[in-house]
């Protein structure tokens, strides 16, 4: 019995001394945390619809935003050449980042002559073990500021005023590949169709593919049609489907798009798409963003 | 053999193998690793208080380790951009060095310059260097510091053309760390 003991003792103190430099090593690196996961996408902005990123605490980003006519069919063709003559929208904005989780940003919008207030921050960020998403809520109220087509279009001052509030739920599956959900809701005061509802909502979902560390496809679609909208409206309204690619160098994110939605915010894509892309009326389109960083350097603890 | 015999003889294993143990180890989680790039249009600092790092002080061995991600800089987009484009931190995630103090003499408070030779990992590429460094034991803190530099190519961390008056290829590494007695 004691003989058992005094072995098992002397195993046991082998064992320990035989701590060394790589298994203490070993033992150090797991007690670190995880790891908050980064870049799900390049850019607060995929296609059409938003993502999970924000702007980085005291930069400001600039934002161009550009569609241009159909295609095709009875608008397109050579005699816009191909819809580069036309301008459907032009969207000019800036971004800023209170934190890294906070940004607020205004844009102006040439469709309707709309002014753009909005709202987005991080609640949520995946990490690598344990939270498998990063949630984000963006909020977005627009004004249009355009004189009426007939009158009594917008017979108060607030009929002209929507507002637009999406979860975004991304997750970052590997370095190349990421997906978004983004349920949204759409509060308007005015619609032009007396059968369609004031109160609209939305499902978007949105996917990027990593081709080269700075080169990237994306896609992105808003099921907003078939989801409680009414079907007996006047106007024919279609799903908004963007896809395009991505180029990011140094502070630019550049987005060159087709997409059949003719207009950039939310606000307006999701009620008002009419073009669809089987009959011509997708559209190019191009984004791009600068970054600014416009804070004091941040202190970096040297000794 | 009767309870006693038993008793001390389980008292001087444990006390060898405590002795084994505490005299030779040195260990750190919050080495400090600080890095510099100066270029023409814009000097690039980032920091990371989070290296790991074990010293044998008997057989001179040494191993060190840091995350790529927990690198701070001062432009969070910046800090981006080096995970992302440079370091891949996704794929690469650690650089590490293990190697061996060639020159190891070690007196209790002075100041001894050592020649560390090892192998150098990061961004998936490994090469020998020789890293010069001061050490310096106090009781039971031992203070290393080193100041090398690394060039970019190297370890295949591609700066692209347009960039090169932004990104130096020279980046100079400084390195503290207080490692106290395992």
């Amino acid at each position: 019995m004691n003989k058992i003991l005094i072995f098992s003792i002397f195993l046991i103190s082998t064992l320990t001394s035989a701590q060394d430099v790589d298994s203490l090593m070993n033992a150090l690196e797991n007690d670190a945390r995880p790891d908050l996961v980064i870049a799900t996408f390049k850019s607060p902005k995929l296609v059409l619809l938003q993502t999970n990123e924000t702007v980085k605490k005291n930069d400001l980003a600039f934002w161009v935003g550009h569609r241009f006519g159909d295609i095709g069919g009875e608008f397109g063709g050579s005699h816009t050449l191909f819809g580069l003559d036309v301008a459907t929208d032009l969207y000019l904005g800036f971004d800023y980042g209170i934190t890294d989780e906070l940004t607020i940003g205004v844009g102006r919008s040439k469709a309707d002559e709309t002014y753009n207030f909005l709202a987005k921050y991080k609640l949520l960020q995946q990490l690598e073990e344990g939270m498998p998403v990063s949630v984000t809520l963006f909020g977005q109220s627009s004004w249009i500021t355009r004189e009426e087509f007939q009158n009594n279009e917008f017979p108060n001052q607030t009929d002209r005023i929507s507002h637009f509030a999406q979860i975004i739920i991304a997750r970052k599956f590997s370095s190349s590949f990421s997906f978004m959900l983004n349920p949204s809701f759409l509060a308007r005061s005015q619609v032009s169709d007396p059968n369609d509802k004031e109160g609209l909502f939305a499902l978007g979902m949105g996917g990027r593919l990593k081709l080269t560390k700075r080169f990237s496809l994306i896609a992105d679609y808003t099921w907003v049609n078939g989801l409680g909208r009414p079907s007996d409206l006047d106007t024919k309204y279609y799903n908004p489907l963007g896809i395009g690619i991505e180029i990011e160098t140094g502070g630019h994110v550049f987005s060159l798009n087709f997409q059949n939605a003719p207009f950039i915010t939310e606000n307006n894509f999701i009620p008002n798409t009419q073009k669809s892309w089987e009959d011509g009326g997708v559209r190019f389109g191009f984004a791009i963003s600068r970054n600014f960083y416009v804070g004091k350097k941040r202190t970096i603890n040297t000794n | 053999m009767n309870q006693e015999t038993t008793y001390f003889f389980l008292f001087i294993t444990l006390l060898a193998s405590n002795f084994c143990l505490a005299q030779e180890l040195y260990s750190t989680s919050s080495a400090q690793v600080e890095f510099f790039s100066e270029a023409p249009i814009e000097n690039i600092k980032a920091d990371s208080n989070k290296g790991i790092s074990v010293l044998n002080l008997d057989t001179g061995e040494i191993a060190f380790q840091v995350k790529i991600n927990t690198f701070q800089f001062e432009k969070a987009l910046m800090q981006e951009h080096f995970n992302e484009n440079y370091m891949e931190s996704e794929k690469f995630p650690k650089a590490s060095f293990k190697g061996k103090i060639t020159n190891l003499d070690i007196q209790q408070n002075t100041t001894q310059d050592v020649l560390i030779k090892g192998d150098l990992r990061m961004h998936g590429i490994s090469r020998s260097v020789e890293i010069p460094a001061k050490l310096q034991l106090r009781d039971e803190t031992l203070i290393l510091e080193s100041t090398f530099n690394v060039a970019c190519e190297d370890y295949e961390i591609k700066i692209p053309k347009l960039l090169w008056k932004n990104i130096a290829e020279i980046i100079q590494v400084d390195l503290t760390a207080n490692y106290k007695k395992y």
